[in-house]
C-alpha cells in the first residue's frame, strides 16, 4: 500500500499536522491541551471495529462523524469515552443550563475544531485543499463495536491515523480517528511522494 | 463575460439567493447582508453594514456565538450549528404563515472563514439555510414512531396477558384432570377395600369361634388316657406358644380393621374432595363436610406446623361446585401453614350475614406485605421460594370464587398473620352465567 518511505513520511507529516493543530486548538480553548504522537495504521475492513475497541478502552461511546473532501477524501470520526464533555462548555461560551441537545452540540463543535485543525494540518503539509462536511452525530452512548458497523464495503484496507487528545486540567480526553479508503490512499501517496521530494 | 459583469452576478446571486448570507469581520461588524436576511429580520443592510453584531442583535446568544466565530478566525476552518441541537440563532418567523407547524425558523449554519491572499481570514461568512420543513417532517416522523412504540408495548402487554389467561386454564385444567384421576383411583380402591374390610369381619368371627373349639379342645386334654399323645400335644402347644398365638391374632384382626377403616376414610375424603358422583355440578353442599374432607388431605402439611382451632358457626347449604370450592380452602389451607415459620394457629370459622355465608381461614404466620396484597391475586405472583409455589393457587382461587359470584376479602398484618374470608351467596343468582 504504502511504501516504508511513504509511512515514515506520513508519520513526519502527522506529527507536524498535529503539533500546528495542538497550537491552534489551545489558543481557541484557552487550556494546554496534549495531542498523542499520531498513529498510522492500515488496516482490512474486519480489523478495524477491534481497532476502536482498543483505542477507546470504554465500553459506551459517543462518536461524530464527519467527511473531508478535496483532494484527499476519507472520514473522520472523533470517540468520546464514558466521561462527557460538559466541563468544555465553559470554554466554548455556554452561559444556559447543560441539556441533552447543547451536549450534543459541545460534542459536535469539539469534534469539527479537532477534525479541522488535525486534517488541516496534515493537508496543509502536503498542499492540498480540503473542504468539510458538517459534522454528525453517529453513536450517542452506545456499545463500542457498534458505533461502525462495515458490512458491505469497496474497499479491502484503509488508513487509519489515530491522535488521543487530552484536556490536562479538565481530565477530558477523545480520540480522533481519520480513516481514508484504499483508492484514495494512492492520490495520498502521491502527495506524499511530492512532499518527499522537496526537501 | 466581463469581470464587471460577473461581479455583478455574483453580487446578484448572494443577494437574491434563498439562504441567510451575511458576513462578520474581526470586530463583529456586519460586511455583508443578503436579502433574505434583510426579509426576515426587518432590519436592511444599508442599515446595519458596519454596525456590530450583537450591537443590532442583542437576542443573540452573544458570549457563545462571539466564541464561535472568534475559533473560526483562529483555526481558519469552518464550523456548523445544526438546527437539531440548536433549533435557531436568529429567530425569524418560520416559511408557513398558514400551515404552521413550528414556532420558528429552523436553522443549520455553516461558519466559512473567507481568507485574504496572506491566508489569513480576514471575514467569517455565515450561510443560514431554512430547515422548517425537515424539522416539521421529522417532528410526524417522530411522532409516528412514539405511536408505534405504544402501540408495541400494547400489544406486548396484551400478549402477555393472553399468555397468562392461557397458563391459568391449563392449570385449571391440570387440577381438574387431577380431580377426575383421584375420583377415578378413589372409586377403584373402593371396590376391593369393600371386600376385605367385609371378609376381616367375617375373619375375626371365625377365628374367634376357631380359637373356641380351641379351648374346648384344651379342656378335653385331660381326659385323654394315652400318656405319648398327652405329651405330644403339650410339646405342640408349648413350642407354637398358644397363648401369645391367641393373644397377637386377635391384636393383628383389630390393626388390620384399623388400617382398613383408614384407607376408607381417605377414599371417601378423596371423593368429598373430587365429587365424583357429581363432578362440577352446581347443587346444595355441607361446606362443614367440605372443609372436613379437605383438612383430612392436607393434614399432613398442617400438623406440623400449626394447631387448627374450628369455629364453626350455624350455616346452611350453599348451591356451589363443591369440588372446586374444596380446592380453594385447601389453597387457603396450605398457604397458612406456609405462612407460619415456626408454629402457630390456624383458625377455620364459618358463619352468615343475610344471604350469603363465609368461610375464613386465619393463621398467625409472618403476613403479606402491604406491596404485595394488590398483587396476590395476579397469576404467577409468588414470595414462596423456588419450587414451593406456582403463583397460581390464590389466582385459580380468585377465578372460581368468582364463578360462584362470590369475593375473598383479605386482612394482613406483616409479622401478626394472615386473614383470608371467602364470602358466597346461599343461592346462585338466577340468570347469571356461571
Amino acid at each position: 500500500m504504502l511504501t516504508k518511505d511513504q509511512r515514515d513520511a506520513l508519520q513526519e507529516i502527522a506529527n507536524i499536522g498535529m503539533g500546528q493543530a495542538g497550537e491552534v486548538i489551545a489558543r481557541v480553548l484557552n487550556e494546554f491541551v496534549t495531542l498523542s504522537i499520531p498513529r498510522v495504521l492500515i488496516l482490512k475492513p474486519n480489523l478495524i471495529a477491534p481497532a476502536l475497541q482498543r483505542i477507546v478502552n470504554s465500553e459506551a461511546v459517543s462518536a461524530v462523524r464527519q467527511a473531508f473532501h478535496g483532494n484527499l477524501r476519507g472520514e473522520a470520526l472523533v470517540l468520546f469515552g464514558a466521561q462527557r464533555c460538559n466541563d468544555l462548555a465553559g470554554l466554548m461560551g455556554y452561559e444556559e443550563k447543560i441539556d441533552h441537545a447543547t451536549e450534543m452540540e459541545i460534542l459536535l463543535d469539539i469534534s469539527n475544531i479537532l477534525v479541522g485543525a488535525c486534517l488541516g494540518g496534515i493537508a496543509k503539509q502536503v498542499n492540498a485543499d480540503i473542504g468539510f462536511s458538517a459534522p454528525s452525530l453517529m453513536a450517542d452512548h452506545v456499545p463500542v463495536n457498534e458505533i461502525l458497523k462495515i458490512s458491505d464495503v469497496s474497499w479491502e484496507c484503509a488508513l487509519l491515523l489515530e491522535v488521543n487528545f487530552k484536556l490536562e486540567k479538565l481530565s477530558f480526553a477523545c480520540h480522533l480517528i481519520i480513516l481514508m479508503p484504499e483508492n484514495e490512499l494512492k492520490t495520498f501517496a502521491g502527495k506524499i511522494d511530492r512532499f518527499m521530494e522537496a526537501f | 463575460m466581463q469581470t464587471k459583469d460577473i461581479s455583478h452576478l455574483l453580487d446578484f446571486v448572494v443577494d437574491r439567493l434563498e439562504v441567510g448570507i451575511f458576513a462578520v469581520d474581526v470586530e463583529m461588524r456586519i460586511v455583508l447582508w443578503n436579502h433574505f436576511m434583510a426579509s426576515h429580520s426587518g432590519k436592511h443592510s444599508e442599515d446595519l453594514l458596519g454596525k456590530n453584531l450583537f450591537e443590532a442583535f442583542p437576542e443573540l446568544p452573544n458570549e457563545w456565538l462571539k466564541k464561535k466565530i472568534n475559533n473560526v478566525f483562529i483555526l481558519k476552518n469552518y464550523a456548523f450549528t445544526s438546527w437539531e441541537q440548536r433549533p435557531y440563532i436568529f429567530q425569524f418567523q418560520h416559511n408557513r404563515p398558514i400551515t404552521g407547524g413550528v414556532d420558528t425558523m429552523q436553522q443549520s449554519c455553516t461558519f466559512l472563514p473567507v481568507k485574504n491572499t496572506q491566508d489569513e481570514v480576514e471575514y467569517v461568512c455565515i450561510t443560514l439555510f431554512d430547515f422548517t420543513d425537515t424539522a416539521i417532517f421529522q417532528q410526524q416522523l417522530n411522532r409516528v414512531i412514539e405511536a408505534l412504540k405504544i402501540e408495541k408495548a400494547e400489544q406486548l402487554q396484551l400478549s402477555k396477558t393472553l399468555e397468562e389467561a392461557q397458563n391459568q386454564l391449563m392449570q385449571s385444567e391440570k387440577m381438574s384432570s387431577i380431580g377426575q384421576l383421584a375420583a377415578g383411583v378413589a372409586h377403584e380402591i373402593n371396590n376391593p377395600i369393600g371386600y376385605v374390610y367385609s371378609n376381616l369381619g367375617t375373619l375375626e368371627k371365625y377365628v374367634q369361634d376357631v380359637f373356641g373349639m380351641i379351648d374346648l379342645y384344651e379342656q378335653a386334654e385331660s381326659a385323654i388316657t394315652d400318656e405319648a399323645t398327652r405329651v405330644r400335644i403339650k410339646e405342640a402347644r408349648e413350642k407354637l406358644d398358644m397363648e401369645f398365638l391367641k393373644e397377637d391374632l386377635r391384636a393383628l384382626m383389630n390393626e388390620s380393621k384399623d388400617g382398613i377403616t383408614r384407607v376408607k376414610k381417605i377414599v371417601q375424603n378423596l371423593k368429598n374432595f373430587s365429587r365424583v358422583d357429581a363432578f362440577d355440578e352446581w347443587c346444595f353442599s355441607n361446606l362443614h363436610q367440605g372443609l372436613d374432607s379437605t383438612l383430612n388431605i392436607v393434614n399432613n402439611e398442617i400438623k406440623y406446623k400449626a394447631d387448627l382451632i374450628k369455629e364453626y358457626g350455624d350455616i346452611p347449604e350453599v348451591e356451589c361446585l363443591s369440588s372446586q370450592l374444596n380446592q380453594v380452602f385447601m389453597n387457603l389451607l396450605v398457604n397458612s401453614a406456609h405462612a407460619i415459620e415456626e408454629r402457630g394457629t390456624i383458625t377455620i370459622r364459618t358463619g352468615m350475614r343475610e344471604k350469603e355465608v363465609w368461610v375464613e381461614v386465619a393463621d398467625t404466620g409472618k403476613g403479606i406485605a402491604p406491596e404485595h396484597i394488590k398483587k396476590i391475586f395476579d397469576p404467577f405472583f409468588t414470595t414462596k421460594p423456588i419450587g414451593k409455589g406456582t403463583g397460581l393457587g390464590l389466582s385459580l382461587s380468585y377465578g372460581i370464587v368468582q364463578k360462584h359470584h362470590g369475593r375473598i376479602e383479605v386482612q394482613s398484618e406483616v409479622g401478626k398473620g394472615a386473614t383470608f374470608r371467602v364470602w358466597l351467596p346461599v343461592r346462585k343468582p338466577q340468570g347469571k352465567q356461571a
